[in-house]
């Protein structure tokens, strides 16, 4: 029997999820200040042996993007957009704080830089002039020329130059990373993609390392996309993993949601800080072509996680219009909700949980509930109310990503997973009218167990802004960006025979209109390298059933079943909770 | 407060921001689709403004004489109506507005067309001197397939015009739907109620931070700079416990060129600056400002009738009118030093296209911070259409887009820097600029530094603030546009 390891590096915990000889076993570790060594203690405490496929979620890049420990990048562009990255979008930060700071570019004005060159979408009109490009003092350099989605001509030899004059540096070209058009988005991915390039190779190389010398084999890397890459590709461009860890929570929800039955179901992940959701599609994630990472825009093929700043440590407060409010603040791990009795006062969605009769006296982890540090932090705010207001921001989540995307909540499961997701799940099904929710026995670890399940995924995108009926044979599989001709905004569509009617469809779907007499443009083409992932069973929880109101431990969370609900667990590791 | 309705109000400002993402995401012209440059909102049975999804501040204060237009023709249920009348219920043509009833209360959409059919091309004219050389004035009318079709046949590009009207329609088709559903889950008694609600949450926050602003009278004066000369904008600000009164008596007649605005701009600039300076984090709903009284002298610059041009109001006098009254209330509190105090409207255009862009400046610095550069200051806060995208769609090249470094006024805390845009045409067009701060520099505040003041280039040779040019292939406009002031000596 084959066996599957995935280790998942959280913020505070690191998960592990082994996968062999019909067993499933996990564990949680603290994540220590390098990352590989938490990698290595969290496979030795799941007794990883002879694995044969060993899969990584990692959060170097999203921190070193986070805390600016990046390399001291440069930006050559087309002589006078030098300051691309400066003038973003001309918005300015907040509407009405009228200081407010953007986040600051990655790289400083005295390092963005001009070369005398120009394309236009037709190709070259003005010649490049190498003698032009300054000398630059930099680890990492990002190139991005305008209309190199198209004609990638003067990137390339900018980019040998540099590789040229500049051996050690890390060089990336826009074209290679993220071809497409809007300079400002393809700059701002390039220039990320330059500057986590040294952190992330640096700590992939020592993770193989270190693997090695546990007797592992070399890991695979999860990429935003829901697709696992090896070290090499996983280092060449770091900015696709930026998203690594909630892609490894989706592809675990879609196999829960999978093996229950369901091929359309919302992964709903609600940890201590904040909650992130993602519709599934016949057994896929949505994905996205574009995300903010650390206030960037990073253009990049991403699961379409939707994240709000809402969880069980957020702490509730009473507003100067006497509104309740809960978050985004948080308690954090530390001192964490009041009722863990490590020193917190204030109130969070946790003491509110506990005060209602719906978490234990003791949790999984061994930590004893504090009831009466609890019902002081809470003071004369009522439990329930507060539980209802972070239900209406959880809820406007779960809209925004099924609703507002002209999908009908009704036809999908609720997969509920990371230590909140239980506790509030049949409350939200409830109000959208889900039938079904499913709490995986992993859902402390799901994301680990995503890991595991994970397919080898290489994405390409060509950029190709020509009238689909003028855009030749397409490839059977991926996707295609589509718009009605003069649209900015386009609609990614599956490929395969109706492409044309399939959009008008989407688009009446989700902007209430179509217009077959419009033409629509292909603005890029998505096609993906897919090695599926190892088939495995989970191995069976014992039977169970539970009628609500009632409180059921898991390990790793907690589940609340209401009045009125059914918790069943009848030959397989998944509860399998319905209203009755 | 109730937590049934608290909730339910969060689901009444989710439709109206989802009806934004909904126009946004359908329409087909830059102008709302890479600039953002609408706002959606949702009223109550009695007009008054509940929710607003604003993305640009110039919408602010301005709806509400919209939804009253159209109540007065008593629509029915399901219609559509549309209206862009500068003085009944519009602010500029190209903001043409949409106001439909629900199930319980209004929806309304407010969007900027590039093209409402004026004597120039993009219909934001330089030098226009009635309302009529503007393009096609709507009053209230009910939208029906004819009445769409006879109005984007008075427009240059109907085809996209239709399209950026759908757009809104649909926004209009899902508030329809989501207001209903709303009422039929939770009863029509208990929406109303939460309606209430999210307006008098606004109105108590909001008078609780008035009442922190110190009693008195403050006045303040500016000029904008019309093509024959200085035009004034005065305000005197009185604060008196939790309300305040905003009075522009002192400001200059209504005048022959387009720098003039209906009342409903002058009350969106003052809305913003209420905003700023009191809960700058508050959700947008009429009740913020039910405490602020704004008036001004009919047939001044700033409550302008009929038949006065008011392209400009909306975007040059607003930044104006926000200018005077930081100034105003810069006799009591700390407030930031000047931006760039215009939006540099820069339209281009033949008969085969029309493109409009407003570009960035620099803010002025605040109390605690530099001014950021490069953007957008007041009542304006619309995306830069991307080069590329520019390109891709019109026969303009961009020769330059930068900062124009050192244009910020120096200070304890720096104001932003403005930019350089340089468009180079590559058939015959015309070009409109309208813009203002070419002659009064940005001023610093407390001892700051003034900024630069911006200018206007053909060929190299400069170009007054506000002119309509022919332009040759090959010909280049440049516009740089000003800094912000300095904060603090």
């Amino acid at each position: 029997m084959p066996a599957f390891l995935g280790v998942d590096v959280g913020g505070t915990f690191t998960d592990a999820v082994l996968v062999a000889d019909g067993e499933l076993r996990t564990a949680k570790v603290p994540t220590a200040r390098r990352q590989e060594e938490s990698v290595v203690a969290a496979a030795r405490a799941v007794a990883a042996e002879r694995i044969d496929r060993f899969t990584h979620g990692t959060t170097v890049a999203t921190n070193a993007l986070l805390e600016r420990k990046g390399a001291r990048t440069a930006l050559v562009t087309t002589a006078g957009f030098e300051h691309v990255l400066h003038l973003r979008r001309q918005t300015r930060a907040h509407l009405y704080r009228l200081c407010a700071a953007h986040s600051e570019p990655l790289v400083p004005l005295e390092r963005c830089v001009g070369v005398h060159e120009r394309m236009t979408s037709d190709g070259v009109l003005e010649p490049l002039q190498l003698s032009t490009l300054p000398e630059l003092d930099a680890e990492a350099v990002a190139v991005c020329l305008l209309h190199s989605y198209r004609h990638a001509e003067h990137e390339r030899a900018v980019v040998e130059e540099l590789r040229r004059r500049m051996p050690e540096a890390h060089v990336v070209a826009s074209h290679e990373v993220a071809p497409e058009f809007r300079e400002y988005e393809r700059a701002s991915t390039t220039a990320a993609d330059a500057y986590l390039g040294p952190t992330t190779a640096r700590y992939l190389r020592a993770l193989a390392g270190s693997a090695a010398g546990a007797g592992l084999p070399e890991p695979l890397v999860m990429r935003s996309s829901g697709g696992v890459a090896s070290i090499e590709a996983a280092a060449s461009h770091p900015a696709l993993v930026l998203v690594s860890g909630p892609a490894g929570g989706v592809v675990g929800a879609a196999r829960i949601a999978a093996e229950a039955g369901f091929s359309d179901a919302i992964a709903f992940d609600m940890g201590g800080t904040s909650t992130d959701v993602c519709l599934i599609t016949g057994g896929v994630a949505e994905r996205t072509s574009e995300r903010h990472v650390a206030g960037l825009p990073i253009r990049l093929p991403t699961v379409d996680v939707h994240t709000v700043g809402a969880g069980g440590g957020s702490i509730a407060r009473v507003d100067a219009g006497g509104a309740l409010r809960v978050g985004p603040e948080s308690a954090g791990a530390e001192p964490g909700p009041a009722c863990y009795g490590r020193g917190g006062t204030v109130p969070t969605v946790t003491d509110a949980n506990l005060l209602l009769g719906r978490l234990p006296e003791r949790l999984a982890g061994g930590v004893e509930l504090d009831h009466a540090a609890a019902k002081r932090a809470l003071g004369s705010m009522d439990p329930a109310a507060v539980v209802d207001v972070v239900n209406a921001e959880m809820l406007r989540a779960l809209r925004v990503v099924s609703v507002e995307r002209g999908h009908d909540p009704r036809d999908f499961a609720l997969v509920a997973f990371g230590g909140a997701g239980p506790l509030h799940a049949c409350a939200l099904a409830e109000e959208l009218g889900i039938r079904t929710v499913l709490v995986p026995e992993a859902a402390g670890v799901l994301s680990a167990l995503g890991l595991v399940a994970s397919d080898e995924r290489r994405d390409r995108v060509e950029s190709r802004l020509v009238p689909l009926g003028e855009a030749g044979q397409l490839p059977h599989e991926g996707e295609a960006d589509l718009r009605y001709r003069g649209q900015s905004f386009e609609l990614t569509i599956s490929l395969g025979a109706d492409l044309a009617e399939r959009f008008h469809r989407a688009h009446e779907e989700r902007y209430g209109y179509a217009d077959r007499a419009r033409e629509v443009e292909l603005v890029a083409v998505r096609t993906a390298d897919v090695r599926p992932g190892p088939r495995f069973e989970l191995p069976p929880a014992p039977p169970l059933r539970v009628q609500g109101p009632s409180v059921l431990e898991q390990s790793g969370s907690t589940v609340w079943i209401p009045p009125g609900w059914v918790g069943v667990r009848d030959g397989s590791s998944t509860l399998v909770v319905t209203r009755t | 407060m109730n937590i049934q309705l608290q909730v339910l109000g969060e689901s009444l400002r989710a439709v109206a921001e989802e009806m934004g993402a909904v126009l946004i995401r359908s329409a087909f012209s830059a102008n709302i689709k890479e600039r953002r440059d609408c706002s959606t909102a949702l009223f109550d049975d009695r007009g008054r403004m509940i929710a607003q999804a604003e993305h640009i501040p110039v919408h602010l204060g301005a709806m509400p004489d919209a939804v009253a237009a159209v109540v007065a023709n008593d629509p029915e249920p399901g219609e559509v109506w549309i209206l862009n009348d500068p003085f009944a219920g519009g602010t500029h043509l190209p903001d043409v507005t949409m106001v439909s009833r629900t199930e319980l209360g209004f929806a309304v959409s407010r969007a900027h067309h590039a093209d409402v059919g004026a004597v120039e091309p993009g219909s934001m004219p330089a030098m226009s001197r009635t309302l009529d050389e503007e393009g096609v004035v709507i009053p209230p009318t009910h939208l029906t397939a004819e009445a769409l079709d006879e109005l984007v046949a008075q427009m240059r590009n109907p085809d996209e015009r239709r399209g950026d009207f759908r757009a809104q329609l649909a926004a209009h088709h899902l508030a329809e739907q989501r207001v209903e559903e709303l009422c039929a889950r939770r009863g029509r008694e208990l929406v109303a109620s939460a309606m209430d609600e999210l307006y008098s949450y606004s109105e108590r926050v909001v008078r609780a931070a008035i009442a922190r602003i110190p009693d008195g009278r403050y006045e303040a004066g500016d000029v904008l700079e019309a093509i024959d000369g200085e035009l004034t904008i005065r305000a005197s600000v009185t604060v008196g416990g939790d309300e305040l009164e905003i009075d522009f008596t002192g400001t200059s007649p209504q005048h022959d060129g387009n720098l003039n605005c209906p009342l409903a701009v002058a009350r969106s600039a003052s809305y913003f600056v209420v905003r700023c300076l009191t809960d700058p984090d508050l959700p947008a709903s009429g009740g913020a400002f039910a405490p602020v009284h704004v008036t001004a002298p009919a047939g001044s610059l700033v409550h302008a009738r009929r038949p006065a041009a008011v392209a400009a109001g909306n975007v040059e006098t607003s930044s104006r009118i926000v200018d005077v009254l930081f100034a105003a209330f810069g006799h009591a509190l700390d407030v930031p030093a000047q931006g760039q105090g215009t939006v540099n409207n820069v339209t281009l255009g033949n008969e085969r296209f029309t493109y409009y862009e407003t570009i960035g400046g620099g803010q002025g610095a605040c109390p605690d911070g530099d001014g950021p550069s490069g953007v957008h200051v007041a009542m304006s806060n619309t995306l830069s259409t991307p080069v590329e995208a520019l390109e891709l769609q019109y026969p303009v090249r961009v020769e330059r887009y930068q900062l124009r470094l050192g244009s910020g006024g120096g200070g304890e805390h720096r104001g932003g820097d403005g930019v350089v845009r340089e468009l180079r045409a590559l058939e015959s067009m015309r070009v409109s600029l309208l813009t203002e701060r070419r002659r009064h520099a940005p001023r610093g505040a407390r001892g700051g530094a003034a900024a630069a003041p911006g200018r206007n280039l053909l060929n190299g040779t400069e170009v007054p603030a506000k002119v309509t040019l022919d332009l040759d292939g090959g010909d280049v406009v440049t516009i740089e546009t000003p800094g912000g002031g300095g904060y603090g000596a």
